[in-house]
Protein backbone atom coordinates (compact mmCIF):
# COMPACT_ATOMS: atom_id res chain seq x y z
CA UNK A 1 0.00 0.00 0.00
CA UNK A 2 2.96 2.54 0.51
CA UNK A 3 5.05 3.34 -1.89
CA UNK A 4 7.99 1.60 -2.75
CA UNK A 5 11.42 3.66 -2.49
CA UNK A 6 14.71 3.51 -3.47
CA UNK A 7 17.81 3.60 -0.75
CA UNK A 8 21.46 3.69 -0.66
CA UNK A 9 23.22 2.72 2.54
CA UNK A 10 26.89 3.66 3.47
CA UNK A 11 28.54 2.27 6.41
CA UNK A 12 31.28 3.68 7.65
CA UNK A 13 31.44 1.73 10.90
CA UNK A 14 33.75 -1.22 11.08
CA UNK A 15 32.51 -4.77 11.97
CA UNK A 16 33.77 -5.58 15.62
CA UNK A 17 35.10 -1.99 16.00
CA UNK A 18 31.37 -1.11 15.98
CA UNK A 19 27.54 -2.31 15.57
CA UNK A 20 27.00 -0.30 12.03
CA UNK A 21 27.29 -3.63 10.39
CA UNK A 22 24.56 -5.26 12.28
CA UNK A 23 22.21 -2.35 12.25
CA UNK A 24 22.31 -1.80 8.57
CA UNK A 25 21.74 -5.08 7.83
CA UNK A 26 19.08 -5.56 9.90
CA UNK A 27 17.72 -1.85 8.42
CA UNK A 28 18.71 -3.43 4.86
CA UNK A 29 16.46 -7.28 5.53
CA UNK A 30 13.43 -4.96 6.69
CA UNK A 31 13.46 -2.54 3.95
CA UNK A 32 14.00 -5.63 1.82
CA UNK A 33 11.04 -7.11 2.86
CA UNK A 34 8.93 -4.39 3.01
CA UNK A 35 9.44 -4.39 -0.85
CA UNK A 36 11.87 -1.12 -1.29
CA UNK A 37 15.43 -1.52 -3.45
CA UNK A 38 18.32 -1.46 -2.65
CA UNK A 39 20.42 0.80 -5.01
CA UNK A 40 23.67 -0.07 -3.35
CA UNK A 41 25.38 -0.58 -0.15
CA UNK A 42 28.24 1.47 0.15
CA UNK A 43 31.69 1.00 2.22
CA UNK A 44 33.53 4.01 3.38
CA UNK A 45 36.25 4.84 5.99
CA UNK A 46 36.54 1.95 8.68
CA UNK A 47 33.24 0.61 6.70
CA UNK A 48 35.48 -1.20 4.10
CA UNK A 49 36.62 -4.08 6.49
CA UNK A 50 33.33 -5.34 6.24
CA UNK A 51 34.57 -6.79 2.49
CA UNK A 52 37.37 -8.85 3.86
CA UNK A 53 37.60 -12.45 3.26
CA UNK A 54 40.05 -12.93 5.43
CA UNK A 55 37.37 -12.11 8.48
CA UNK A 56 37.83 -15.76 10.71
CA UNK A 57 35.85 -15.04 14.07
CA UNK A 58 35.41 -18.07 15.81
CA UNK A 59 32.81 -20.70 15.05
CA UNK A 60 30.20 -19.69 17.78
CA UNK A 61 30.38 -16.12 16.58
CA UNK A 62 28.30 -14.55 13.80
CA UNK A 63 30.16 -13.59 10.60
CA UNK A 64 29.39 -10.18 9.96
CA UNK A 65 31.36 -10.02 6.52
CA UNK A 66 29.93 -13.51 5.24
CA UNK A 67 26.21 -12.63 6.66
CA UNK A 68 26.29 -9.28 4.20
CA UNK A 69 28.10 -11.55 1.61
CA UNK A 70 24.75 -13.66 1.17
CA UNK A 71 22.57 -10.78 1.95
CA UNK A 72 23.87 -8.87 -0.66
CA UNK A 73 24.21 -12.23 -2.94
CA UNK A 74 20.41 -13.69 -2.51
CA UNK A 75 19.03 -10.36 -3.22
CA UNK A 76 21.32 -9.33 -6.26
CA UNK A 77 22.45 -6.01 -4.27
CA UNK A 78 25.17 -4.30 -5.46
CA UNK A 79 28.14 -3.92 -2.66
CA UNK A 80 30.58 -0.96 -3.06
CA UNK A 81 33.56 -0.50 -1.32
CA UNK A 82 35.22 3.07 -1.70
CA UNK A 83 38.55 2.43 -3.58
CA UNK A 84 40.63 4.95 -1.77
CA UNK A 85 39.68 3.80 1.94
CA UNK A 86 40.13 0.23 0.61
CA UNK A 87 43.62 0.34 -0.24
CA UNK A 88 44.66 2.36 2.61
CA UNK A 89 43.17 -0.48 4.60
CA UNK A 90 44.71 -3.10 3.11
CA UNK A 91 41.54 -4.65 1.17
CA UNK A 92 42.47 -5.09 -2.64
CA UNK A 93 40.30 -6.92 -5.47
CA UNK A 94 42.61 -8.72 -8.29
CA UNK A 95 42.82 -5.79 -9.98
CA UNK A 96 44.33 -3.19 -7.49
CA UNK A 97 46.79 -6.77 -6.56
CA UNK A 98 48.23 -6.38 -10.07
CA UNK A 99 48.29 -2.38 -10.14
CA UNK A 100 49.99 -2.07 -6.90
CA UNK A 101 52.04 -5.66 -7.34
CA UNK A 102 50.96 -6.84 -3.43
CA UNK A 103 51.12 -10.14 -2.93
CA UNK A 104 47.37 -11.06 -2.16
CA UNK A 105 44.19 -9.89 -3.04
CA UNK A 106 41.37 -10.36 -0.20
CA UNK A 107 37.88 -8.65 -1.60
CA UNK A 108 34.77 -10.85 -0.46
CA UNK A 109 32.64 -11.57 -3.15
CA UNK A 110 29.99 -10.40 -4.57
CA UNK A 111 31.18 -6.63 -3.21
CA UNK A 112 33.47 -4.67 -5.73
CA UNK A 113 35.80 -1.92 -5.58
CA UNK A 114 34.95 1.64 -6.91
CA UNK A 115 35.30 5.37 -6.41
CA UNK A 116 33.07 7.91 -4.52
CA UNK A 117 31.45 8.74 -7.50
CA UNK A 118 28.92 5.54 -6.81
CA UNK A 119 28.29 7.25 -3.75
CA UNK A 120 27.44 10.43 -5.04
CA UNK A 121 24.85 8.67 -7.84
CA UNK A 122 23.06 7.24 -4.99
CA UNK A 123 22.80 11.08 -3.41
CA UNK A 124 21.43 11.62 -6.74
CA UNK A 125 19.63 8.55 -7.43
CA UNK A 126 18.24 7.05 -4.80
CA UNK A 127 15.02 8.38 -2.82
CA UNK A 128 17.06 7.59 0.47
CA UNK A 129 20.78 7.47 1.38
CA UNK A 130 20.62 6.37 5.21
CA UNK A 131 24.51 6.16 6.99
CA UNK A 132 25.66 3.87 9.67
CA UNK A 133 28.52 4.98 11.36
CA UNK A 134 30.69 3.94 14.66
CA UNK A 135 29.39 5.38 18.14
CA UNK A 136 32.53 5.66 19.03
CA UNK B 1 20.00 19.06 -4.30
CA UNK B 2 22.81 20.82 -1.92
CA UNK B 3 24.94 18.64 0.33
CA UNK B 4 26.85 20.17 3.99
CA UNK B 5 29.31 17.85 5.23
CA UNK B 6 29.90 18.11 9.01
CA UNK B 7 33.59 17.59 10.03
CA UNK B 8 33.19 17.45 14.45
CA UNK B 9 36.40 15.03 15.18
CA UNK B 10 39.77 16.94 15.95
CA UNK B 11 42.57 16.49 12.91
CA UNK B 12 45.56 14.18 13.22
CA UNK B 13 44.39 12.55 15.73
CA UNK B 14 41.57 10.16 13.19
CA UNK B 15 40.83 9.37 9.32
CA UNK B 16 37.27 10.45 9.17
CA UNK B 17 37.69 14.43 8.54
CA UNK B 18 40.20 13.82 5.80
CA UNK B 19 37.92 11.03 4.49
CA UNK B 20 34.66 13.24 5.09
CA UNK B 21 36.99 15.86 2.85
CA UNK B 22 37.32 13.64 0.00
CA UNK B 23 33.25 13.89 0.03
CA UNK B 24 32.96 16.79 -0.29
CA UNK B 25 35.67 17.22 -3.45
CA UNK B 26 33.81 14.42 -4.77
CA UNK B 27 30.46 16.21 -5.14
CA UNK B 28 32.14 19.34 -6.03
CA UNK B 29 34.27 17.13 -9.35
CA UNK B 30 30.54 15.90 -10.20
CA UNK B 31 29.19 19.54 -10.52
CA UNK B 32 27.06 18.86 -7.38
CA UNK B 33 26.85 21.63 -4.70
CA UNK B 34 28.40 21.06 -1.09
CA UNK B 35 29.62 23.02 1.58
CA UNK B 36 31.56 22.04 4.66
CA UNK B 37 30.66 22.57 8.34
CA UNK B 38 32.99 22.26 11.08
CA UNK B 39 31.83 21.93 14.73
CA UNK B 40 32.94 21.00 18.00
CA UNK B 41 36.54 19.80 17.98
CA UNK B 42 36.19 19.57 14.03
CA UNK B 43 36.95 23.57 14.24
CA UNK B 44 40.55 23.10 15.43
CA UNK B 45 41.08 21.88 11.42
CA UNK B 46 40.64 25.89 10.89
CA UNK B 47 43.74 26.88 12.86
CA UNK B 48 47.00 28.70 11.04
CA UNK B 49 50.22 28.00 11.74
CA UNK B 50 49.74 23.97 11.35
CA UNK B 51 52.98 21.95 10.83
CA UNK B 52 52.18 17.56 10.93
CA UNK B 53 55.60 16.72 9.27
CA UNK B 54 57.06 15.93 12.65
CA UNK B 55 54.18 13.46 13.11
CA UNK B 56 54.28 11.98 9.62
CA UNK B 57 51.36 13.54 8.28
CA UNK B 58 50.20 16.28 5.80
CA UNK B 59 49.15 19.44 7.26
CA UNK B 60 44.77 19.48 6.81
CA UNK B 61 44.89 23.07 6.40
CA UNK B 62 46.84 22.68 2.72
CA UNK B 63 43.80 20.00 1.96
CA UNK B 64 41.25 22.52 3.37
CA UNK B 65 43.01 25.83 1.03
CA UNK B 66 42.26 23.52 -2.45
CA UNK B 67 38.16 23.53 -1.14
CA UNK B 68 36.93 27.25 -3.30
CA UNK B 69 39.47 25.41 -5.69
CA UNK B 70 37.88 22.55 -6.25
CA UNK B 71 34.00 24.15 -6.10
CA UNK B 72 33.30 23.95 -2.52
CA UNK B 73 30.66 26.23 -1.96
CA UNK B 74 31.47 27.46 1.38
CA UNK B 75 32.98 26.65 4.80
CA UNK B 76 31.41 27.44 7.71
CA UNK B 77 32.21 27.55 11.51
CA UNK B 78 30.62 27.22 14.74
CA UNK B 79 31.28 30.15 16.34
CA UNK B 80 30.70 28.99 19.75
CA UNK B 81 33.32 26.11 19.30
CA UNK B 82 36.14 28.82 17.80
CA UNK B 83 35.79 31.11 20.17
CA UNK B 84 36.57 28.56 22.38
CA UNK B 85 39.66 27.03 20.89
CA UNK B 86 40.60 30.02 19.00
CA UNK B 87 39.91 33.16 20.91
CA UNK B 88 42.52 35.17 18.94
CA UNK B 89 40.93 35.18 15.76
CA UNK B 90 44.28 36.05 14.18
CA UNK B 91 44.94 32.43 14.33
CA UNK B 92 42.10 31.06 11.71
CA UNK B 93 42.03 30.59 8.55
CA UNK B 94 40.47 33.52 6.29
CA UNK B 95 37.53 32.84 4.57
CA UNK B 96 35.24 31.01 6.71
CA UNK B 97 31.89 32.15 7.43
CA UNK B 98 30.93 31.84 11.05
CA UNK B 99 27.41 30.44 12.32
CA UNK B 100 25.69 30.93 15.50
CA UNK B 101 23.24 28.29 14.94
CA UNK B 102 24.19 25.08 13.91
CA UNK B 103 20.23 24.21 13.78
CA UNK B 104 19.16 26.90 11.93
CA UNK B 105 22.47 25.95 9.73
CA UNK B 106 21.47 22.46 8.74
CA UNK B 107 17.68 22.70 8.17
CA UNK B 108 18.95 25.27 4.73
CA UNK B 109 20.54 21.86 3.58
CA UNK B 110 19.00 19.00 1.42
CA UNK B 111 21.35 16.40 2.97
CA UNK B 112 23.34 16.56 5.92
CA UNK B 113 26.35 14.26 6.02
CA UNK B 114 28.62 13.43 9.45
CA UNK B 115 32.26 12.43 8.84
CA UNK B 116 32.19 8.62 9.83
CA UNK C 1 4.60 3.08 17.80
CA UNK C 2 3.94 6.77 18.47
CA UNK C 3 1.39 7.58 15.45
CA UNK C 4 1.97 11.54 16.73
CA UNK C 5 5.66 11.35 15.51
CA UNK C 6 6.93 14.84 14.00
CA UNK C 7 6.30 15.76 10.95
CA UNK C 8 9.99 17.51 10.27
CA UNK C 9 13.55 15.65 9.92
CA UNK C 10 14.10 12.25 11.17
CA UNK C 11 17.56 12.06 13.18
CA UNK C 12 19.14 8.82 13.88
CA UNK C 13 21.64 8.79 16.50
CA UNK C 14 23.74 6.02 17.74
CA UNK C 15 26.09 7.67 20.33
CA UNK C 16 26.22 7.49 23.86
CA UNK C 17 24.71 10.04 26.12
CA UNK C 18 27.67 12.46 26.89
CA UNK C 19 29.65 11.76 23.29
CA UNK C 20 29.91 15.48 21.67
CA UNK C 21 27.63 14.51 18.71
CA UNK C 22 25.05 12.80 21.10
CA UNK C 23 25.15 16.39 22.59
CA UNK C 24 25.27 18.38 19.10
CA UNK C 25 22.11 16.25 17.71
CA UNK C 26 20.00 17.28 20.61
CA UNK C 27 20.69 21.02 20.26
CA UNK C 28 19.96 20.85 16.41
CA UNK C 29 16.03 19.40 17.20
CA UNK C 30 13.25 21.08 15.64
CA UNK C 31 9.93 21.27 17.05
CA UNK C 32 8.44 19.53 14.25
CA UNK C 33 11.25 16.76 14.41
CA UNK C 34 11.79 13.05 15.58
CA UNK C 35 14.39 11.49 17.30
CA UNK C 36 15.70 7.73 16.89
CA UNK C 37 17.60 6.29 19.15
CA UNK C 38 19.44 3.34 18.00
CA UNK C 39 23.19 1.17 19.32
CA UNK C 40 24.41 3.25 22.61
CA UNK C 41 22.07 6.32 22.08
CA UNK C 42 19.21 3.94 23.70
CA UNK C 43 21.62 4.46 27.05
CA UNK C 44 19.28 8.21 26.72
CA UNK C 45 16.09 6.80 27.95
CA UNK C 46 17.42 5.63 31.18
CA UNK C 47 19.77 8.27 31.89
CA UNK C 48 18.61 11.35 34.63
CA UNK C 49 20.75 13.73 32.82
CA UNK C 50 19.23 13.55 29.18
CA UNK C 51 15.84 15.41 28.42
CA UNK C 52 14.75 13.81 25.48
CA UNK C 53 12.58 15.09 22.99
CA UNK C 54 8.45 14.56 22.47
CA UNK C 55 9.30 12.74 19.49
CA UNK C 56 11.27 10.29 20.52
CA UNK C 57 11.67 6.30 20.10
CA UNK C 58 14.42 3.50 20.21
CA UNK C 59 14.92 0.28 18.93
CA UNK C 60 13.44 -2.15 20.94
CA UNK C 61 16.23 -5.07 20.06
CA UNK C 62 19.17 -2.57 21.16
CA UNK C 63 17.24 -1.64 24.58
CA UNK C 64 16.79 -5.34 24.76
CA UNK C 65 20.01 -6.30 24.65
CA UNK C 66 21.09 -3.26 27.25
CA UNK C 67 18.95 -4.70 29.41
CA UNK C 68 16.73 -1.55 29.11
CA UNK C 69 13.05 -3.14 27.94
CA UNK C 70 11.42 -1.70 30.68
CA UNK C 71 13.01 2.06 30.71
CA UNK C 72 10.92 2.66 27.44
CA UNK C 73 6.64 2.99 27.37
CA UNK C 74 5.25 0.31 24.52
CA UNK C 75 4.61 3.45 22.05
CA UNK C 76 8.56 4.19 22.17
CA UNK C 77 9.99 0.85 21.26
CA UNK C 78 10.17 0.54 17.48
CA UNK C 79 11.25 -2.72 15.40
CA UNK C 80 13.72 -2.83 12.49
CA UNK C 81 10.45 -2.55 9.98
CA UNK C 82 9.04 0.24 11.81
CA UNK C 83 12.11 2.43 11.51
CA UNK C 84 11.78 1.81 7.92
CA UNK C 85 8.66 2.83 7.71
CA UNK C 86 10.13 6.31 9.21
CA UNK C 87 12.28 6.49 6.73
CA UNK C 88 9.68 6.34 4.24
CA UNK C 89 7.57 9.24 5.85
CA UNK C 90 10.73 11.17 6.16
CA UNK C 91 12.43 13.08 3.15
CA UNK C 92 15.01 14.36 5.15
CA UNK C 93 16.70 12.28 7.44
CA UNK C 94 20.32 12.92 9.13
CA UNK C 95 22.25 9.96 10.99
CA UNK C 96 23.97 11.39 13.29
Amino acid sequence: MSTKLSYTLVITGAPWASQAPQTALAFARAAVSAGHRLDRVFLYGEGVHLASSLCAPPSDEPHWPQQWSDFLSDNQIPGVACVASALRRGLVDEREQNRYQLPAHNLRSPFEIAGLGEWVDGTLKSDRVLYFHGSA
Amino acid sequence: MTTLIVIDQAPYGSWAGREALDMVFSLAAFDQPAALLFMGNGVNWLRTAQNAKGIGQKTVEKNLSAAPLFGVEKIFAEHEACKRFMPDTNSRLADIELVASVKDLITRYDHVVFAG
Amino acid sequence: MNQSLGTGTLHILNKAPGHPRFIACLSALSGQDSLVLIEDAVLALPDTDTALPEHTVALELDLDARGLSGAAKTDQKISHQQLVQLTEQHPRIISW
